[in-house]
């Protein structure tokens, strides 16, 4: 049994809402936290939770879907694909971390800091986030 | 509507199209070139709307744009001086009994009989709809706590504000316009008033317009933005759309100004306080394009409202 499937979403940014729940959905299967078979909610369900436009679930569930992260099933609520049974590969999941560190490299030639000196900061954030993944 | 062989071709062809997307389906609004003005002083200025069914769209504009007398002039209140507007496909101000039946409106300030209590108010308006839905009105007095027992005029603004919005959904209507409904609602009501809103558009895809300052609500529910800017509706488009191909450029120089002017095809959406909103046609992701020195950065609704209004 994975964990429960639960979605958050923050107003005020720059992302729109169907990618935040794109993106919780990918990270959570990628961590091995959500389990292949593991049922969503309806679109019903879930805008009617947070108080969104359904087509804004219906957009994000059917994107899942195109990528093969979720399993439409006639009639019956969308499953977790099959062959996300746990964590993903390592390759995987540091693909995942690329767009955020994109954004942070990008920022940082902005500001002007050297390559050593973000290597570092980044390796003491790393170190000091006390439930860090496993290295 | 079925396209009649009186029609000429280009209007058959629009019916044909529109039937295509959705049968039996003219706009629920459609404004055209609408001007009005007040003692002389331009208010709309050559309007061009339209609504698709099941469209929930939200109106952005400044105080004073003129957001409360579009939707007072859509719905046939106001006198125009030019332009029409017609409501699923009747001039606005000569709706029949039928088509008014489908509209659903909750005012900015209370037009709510202040003499008689919410219960007397529900009984009268029940008489003029045919599909009054007295289990829902019942359900929402219920859960919204609105006492039914004291002069409407002596309610809390918050308590008015909900009775108006428990009149305006119990005849279900296919068409609902929202002006600022939510005003003095506390966060806790407005939550609870957008998952009633998610629930009519869940179950009667109800063409929805939505006027509020209260950006984060309009971004739950809003599928559309439309902004309302110098008497027209200077951008519509789907929200999402808009967060993704819009880039904000601080352009505080005629260098950085010449630069974007130099980058073919793109278009620069407004500029204020030294930031530019920028974004290619066809809604291309806009980083490709764009000049690492520029320093593009993505915009919240909330750049988006300051920039296009």
């Amino acid at each position: 049994m994975g964990a429960a499937i639960q979605f958050q979403i923050n107003t005020g940014s720059a992302e729109p809402i169907y990618r935040q729940l794109m993106d919780q959905l990918r990270r959570r299967v990628a961590a091995g936290q959500w389990l292949a078979g593991q049922e969503l909610p309806s679109v019903r369900e879930l805008a009617l939770l947070l108080a969104v436009n359904p087509m804004t679930i219906s957009k994000a569930y059917g994107l899942l879907e195109l990528e093969g992260l979720l399993e439409r099933r006639r009639g019956l609520p969308m499953v977790i694909a099959a062959g996300h049974a746990g964590p993903a590969r390592a390759r995987d999941r540091i693909g995942q971390l690329e767009p955020t560190l994109q954004r942070a490299a990008a920022e940082a030639r902005e500001l002007g800091i050297p390559k050593p000196q973000a290597l570092a900061l980044f390796e003491r954030l790393l170190d000091a986030t006390p439930t860090g993944a496993p290295r | 509507m079925t396209p009649s062989l009186s029609l000429p071709p280009s209007n058959a062809g629009l019916v044909l199209s529109a039937a295509g997307a959705l049968p039996d389906a003219a706009p629920s609004i459609e404004i055209e070139g609408l001007q009005l003005a007040y003692a002389g002083r331009p208010v709309l200025q050559g309007l061009d709307w339209r609504l698709q069914p099941g469209q929930v769209v939200g109106l952005l504009g400044r105080n004073g744009a003129g957001k409360t007398s579009l939707l007072e002039a859509l719905l046939g209140l106001r006198d125009t001086q030019a332009g029409s507007v017609r409501l699923f496909g009747q001039p606005a101000t000569q709706l029949d009994n039928a088509a008014r039946s489908r509209i659903g409106y909750v005012p900015q300030a209370s037009d709510l009989f202040e003499e008689l209590r919410a219960d007397e108010l529900l009984a009268y308006f029940r008489s003029f709809y045919p599909c009054w839905n007295a289990a829902k009105v019942e359900g929402l007095m219920e859960r919204w706590a609105v006492p039914r027992d004291i002069e409407i005029g002596r309610m809390s603004g918050g308590q008015q504000q909900r009775l108006s919005i428990i009149r305006a959904l119990a005849h279900e209507p296919d068409l609902l316009v929202l002006d600022e409904p939510v005003a003095s609602l506390d966060p806790l009501a407005r939550r609870d008033f957008l998952r009633e809103l998610v629930g009519q558009v869940l179950e009667r895809s109800t063409t929805v317009v939505f006027s509020t300052h209260i950006l984060s609500d309009l971004e739950r529910v809003a599928f559309n933005v439309a902004f309302l800017k110098a008497g027209r509706i200077a951008l519509q488009a789907p929200l999402d759309e808009l967060l993704e191909s819009t880039r904000l450029i601080v352009c505080g120089d005629v260098q950085t100004v010449a630069q974007i002017d130099a980058v073919p095809g793109l278009q620069v959406l407004g500029h204020q306080h030294g930031r530019s909103l920028v974004r290619f046609p066809n809604g291309g992701l806009a980083e490709a394009g764009l000049p690492a020195t520029l320093m593009a950065q993505r915009a919240s609704l909330e750049d988006l409202f300051e920039l296009l209004t």
